[in-house]
């Protein structure tokens, strides 16, 4: 049975343009569809070499904050997983356990993802080997945020073409 | 303030962004938005031939579609920064860091953006660590200045 068109309802094409799906060369470049906004993110608690607190103390405090939270030990800290509020709260509170010492990081898969978990894969995951050469770095920095110091940044500018006419012919 | 990192994926550029109370537009946001799509079309990573195409908007047709896809997720998180902080000469461990071509890609779109950057070279020393965390941090109070 072949569809039956409603005789009052004229049927027009829809001509409207969407401006935000041309690019600037004209042609039309579809969008990934947004991924399910369902406000669960995940982090990584990662303790400084020099820290005063265990992994255990740290997941064990974390325990006790009483948030819907996914924790997970690791080799580095812990890493969790829950609502966007609760995963920022956790952090601000852990954080105060020992403010120079304790780093977060992002994390797009979540705890034991078996594309990423290295109990399924075997081996290292990615991620890991620049979490280790950033590891290296991480007394040295704990030490400068205890220790900050006035330095100056510069500013690059453009010189003038007549200061880089000097400086080719100083080099001629 | 939005600030994008180079490497996207550094822990420690991520972690004084957000000390500072700015925040941090990292590679790992977009990751979890490409893994967590219930509509898997491509496991298990969820790559599918769009991202290529997405990343037309960064580089020409000419350029590998590796790049290209790469540009599809690092593209948007440039367009949405405030500011940047660049680190150059990072190891080639650094994940997705890994295509000099890309790198090369994404730091000339920053630069193009007429935000404030701030390029400091991976340290390799005590010494260095302590100065590039410190101009950071002076960076990233300079930018809070500037926004009022």
């Amino acid at each position: 049975m072949s569809p039956t068109k409603n005789p009052h309802k004229e049927e027009t094409p829809d001509t409207s343009k969407d401006e935000t799906k041309i690019a600037e060369t004209g042609c039309l470049i579809p969008q990934s569809e947004p991924a399910d906004e369902d406000g669960k993110i995940n982090r990584m608690i990662v303790i400084g070499p020099s820290a005063n607190i265990s992994n255990n103390e740290l997941v064990r405090n974390l325990h006790m904050i009483e948030f819907p939270l996914t924790i997970k030990t690791t080799c580095y800290g812990a890493v969790i997983s829950g609502e966007k509020e609760h995963v920022y709260e956790a952090i601000k509170r852990i954080r105060k356990l020992d403010p120079y010492n304790i780093f977060t990081k992002d994390r797009g898969f979540q705890p034991g993802d078996p594309r990423r978990c290295r109990a399924k894969r075997g081996g290292a995951r990615e991620g890991f080997h620049q979490l280790e050469k950033e590891f290296e770095l991480l007394d040295d920095v704990s030490k400068a945020l205890k220790n900050p110091r006035k330095v100056k940044t510069k500013k690059l500018e453009k010189i003038s073409p007549d200061e880089f006419k000097k400086i080719a012919e100083k080099c001629k | 303030m939005k600030v994008v990192i180079f490497p996207p994926n550094s822990m420690i550029l991520a972690d004084l962004v957000e000390r500072k109370g700015h925040e941090p537009l990292v590679m790992q946001s977009q990751i979890r938005k490409k893994v967590n799509t219930a509509e898997i079309d491509s496991p298990p990573l969820n790559i599918t031939e769009k991202e290529p195409i997405e990343g037309l908007k960064y580089a020409a047709i000419e350029v590998p579609s590796g790049v290209r896809g790469r540009m599809a997720l690092f593209g948007p998180l440039i367009d949405d920064a405030d500011a940047a902080i660049i680190m150059e000469d990072a190891p080639f461990g650094f994940g997705c860091v890994g295509c000099a071509r890309t790198n090369e890609l994404c730091m000339f779109n920053i630069r193009q953006r007429n935000i404030p950057v701030l390029e400091v070279k991976y340290p390799t020393s005590s010494d260095e660590t302590m100065e590039l965390v410190n101009r950071i941090n002076e960076f990233l109070d300079s930018l809070g200045e500037e926004n009022g």
